[in-house]
């Protein structure tokens, strides 16, 4: 069991841990936890990101300026600051910075997932190739270059099938397709995502290609872990209680703990340790998506990083230490303050965005807030801001937090508190050609 | 302790006479504290509220109440009326230090000197709203209002900085509805993408 002192207002373990470096862009919806976490350890904290910080002058040592793109660089700056203020743990926040953390770890002989493994669950082709490589049942799977002919390409296919951007998370331009009409226009709608100078950096191989894989109809689940010296641990497992069918897969409702029967959720922890053996990633957190299929868990996706968004607040650890305060502890060799989860039931609704356009207001927050079971209720998009649904958006419009004695009535206090929102959306910038954004509020489900 | 002026005075009846109701007593008192100085209230209310430690004063066909805590900063303060070519509106001098706590001016001091000057860069602006025992209670305002690197802002920067510059001060609380921001200098996306991608 941890053994905690007090100091500077935060709980810290009796003996002071070393210096964190947290790699975050400026565009990370984490970083406010990491860096929570840090201070609650009491662990000095230095921040790494891509953009030089407001106040860094007056707190050199915090903060670091990193070009992800260009990680080799980016390891060397890390480099010299370690050679200054030693570093005893490197971690990523996002998918961004995951490969410069790994580098880095590696060259300062800190314990990481390696940067082979990271660089294969970076690109969904190399992870598919490696699971099916270890026998591990997933989706049939194909690539493409992005200038092929995607009417040829679509003989090759069978349908429906899933097209997918090789280095996009959070669902973003995934789309199903059931005819090889659909798939063109898929195709080209992808292309055209990933020809966008803000998704894709020139000379990114992740943005020549796509993946385009078998449909697998089935409930969707996700696996929250932590890898520590190559043994895997769940730490929750969450049900996806709506249907992701496509077109679009824009996740909504996340409930732990999941409702699957006993033996079905054993084979959907087992499947996603498998797919870390098979990835061969080895000390950090993992995020994985499966599905079950045919009575069999399918491995969609395993990710190097913890849950994205605001979602890591419903977890709670222990004596109720957050999920990044496990994961900086587990980096920084900590003893454990053990990592079961709390008994109650939790669930984090991620609230769609209904249309593109232009948030013009959103009503009905506090009354949602007021629903039994929610803890908060977060919007992340200011208002005046343009609105992009999925595929193309990468924004989420906020965050419903519940917790409860059950999943049922965390789920049902997801969608009563959702039915309270109103959001006004006008039409606006966000609006695509062909996308028809109504004025006027809209009160969804 | 507080002069009203006869311009203001004779505006502030024609508002009461414009209420239509008896009774009405004038609540001065201070709001808070903004990046120009104080924050003021002005307001009209039932004589009937005047609490037991609020201060009465005879303005003259009607009566303004001043709080306890509002008094102290508000001694020598004159309220006016002055019409300029965009309309009339309340003009309030007041000679009083925005801060009397040392530790709270000290808090001001470095905020004014060392902070805003930084964050203004992005657009944004620190506002001390008080300091009680150890703890000073901020709030951002602008670029870092709903920022998705406001914590490391606050936790790596602005706390660093002032409890570095102040030592009593302990800890800092962040009181921003960060929700309500407007224009955050950094917008939070799925998968963190770089906005340099």
């Amino acid at each position: 069991m941890t053994r905690y002192w007090s100091e500077g207002g935060g709980v810290v373990p009796a003996r002071r841990p070393g210096r964190v470096l947290l790699l975050v862009t400026t565009q990370s919806y984490r970083a406010g936890a990491f860096v929570e976490a840090a201070q609650r350890l009491g662990a000095p904290l230095t921040v790494g990101s891509e953009r030089p910080q407001a106040l860094a002058g007056f707190n050199p040592d915090g903060h670091l300026t990193l070009d992800f793109s260009a990680p080799e660089v980016a390891v060397e700056v890390i480099r010299r600051f370690a050679a200054r203020r030693p570093l005893a743990a490197i971690l990523a926040a996002d998918d961004e910075g995951v490969l410069t953390a790994a580098l880095a770890a590696r060259a300062l002989g800190l314990p990481h997932h390696p940067p082979e493994a990271v660089a294969a669950a970076r690109d969904k082709y190399r992870m598919r190739r490696a699971l099916a490589a270890a026998g591990i049942p997933t989706p049939r799977f194909h690539r493409f270059a992005l200038d092929a002919d995607p009417l040829a390409l679509a003989r090759e296919v069978e349908f429906p099938c899933v097209l997918k951007p090789l280095g996009l998370a959070a669902s973003r331009g995934v789309i199903r397709a059931d005819d090889p009409e659909q798939f063109a226009a898929a195709f080209r709608r992808v292309a055209a995502l990933l020809g966008r100078p803000e998704v894709a950096r020139p000379g990114d191989e992740l943005a020549r290609h796509l993946l385009v894989e078998s449909y697998l109809p089935g409930v969707e689940v996700a696996v929250e872990g932590l890898v520590t010296g190559g043994v895997p641990r769940v730490l929750a497992v969450f049900d996806k209680p709506d249907p992701l069918e496509g077109p679009f897969f824009e996740e909504t409702i996340y409930v732990t703990p999941s409702r699957l029967p006993a033996a079905a959720r054993a084979a959907v922890e087992g499947r996603a340790a498998a797919g870390v053996a098979a990835l061969g990633l080895s000390d950090g957190p993992v995020h994985a998506e499966l599905r079950h299929h045919a009575g069999e868990a399918h491995l969609l996706e395993i990710a190097p990083r913890s849950i994205g968004g605001l979602c890591s607040r419903v977890l709670r650890f222990g004596e109720g230490r957050s999920l990044e305060e496990v994961i900086l502890g587990a980096a920084l060799g900590l003893e454990s303050g053990g990592l079961e989860r709390e008994r109650a039931a939790a669930g984090v609704m991620m609230i769609p965005i209904p249309r593109a356009g232009t948030l013009a207001g959103v009503r009905g927050v506090e009354a949602a807030r007021a629903v039994a079971g929610i803890e908060d209720v977060r919007i992340t998009i200011p208002v005046g801001d343009e609105l992009v649904p999925l595929p193309e958006g990468a924004r989420y419009l906020g965050f419903i937090f519940a917790r409860g004695g059950a999943p049922e009535q965390v789920e049902a206090a997801l969608r009563e508190a959702h039915r309270w929102l109103e959001f006004d959306i006008q039409p606006g910038p966000g609006a695509a050609p062909g996308v028809r954004a109504d004025a006027g509020a809209e009160r969804r489900w | 302790m507080v002069t009203i002026t006869e311009k203001a005075s004779e505006k502030i009846r024609e508002l009461i006479a414009a209420e239509k109701r008896e009774g009405l007593a004038l609540r001065f008192g201070i709001g808070g504290r903004g990046l120009n100085g104080f924050t003021y209230v002005l307001r009209f209310v039932p004589l009937s509220e005047r609490g037991a430690g609020d201060t009465a004063i005879d303005a003259g066909g009607f009566t303004v109440l001043v709080d306890a805590e509002s008094a102290t900063h508000l001694a020598g303060a004159s309220v006016d009326y002055v019409e300029t070519a965009q309309g009339g509106g309340f003009k309030i001098e007041n000679p009083n230090p925005l801060w009397t706590d040392p530790r709270a001016r000290a808090v001001q001091e470095v905020i004014d000197r060392d902070i805003n000057p930084a964050v203004a860069s992005h657009g944004g602006f620190v506002t001390l709203l008080d300091v009680r025992d150890d703890v000073a209670y901020i709030a951002l305002g602008g670029g870092c209002q709903g920022c998705g690197m406001v914590d490391v802002t606050l936790k790596q920067g602005i706390e660093v900085r002032i409890r570095e510059a102040v030592p009593g001060i302990r800890e800092i609380v962040d009181s921003t509805d960060h929700a309500g921001g407007s224009n955050p200098y950094y917008r939070p996306s799925k998968g963190g993408q770089s906005p340099l991608a």
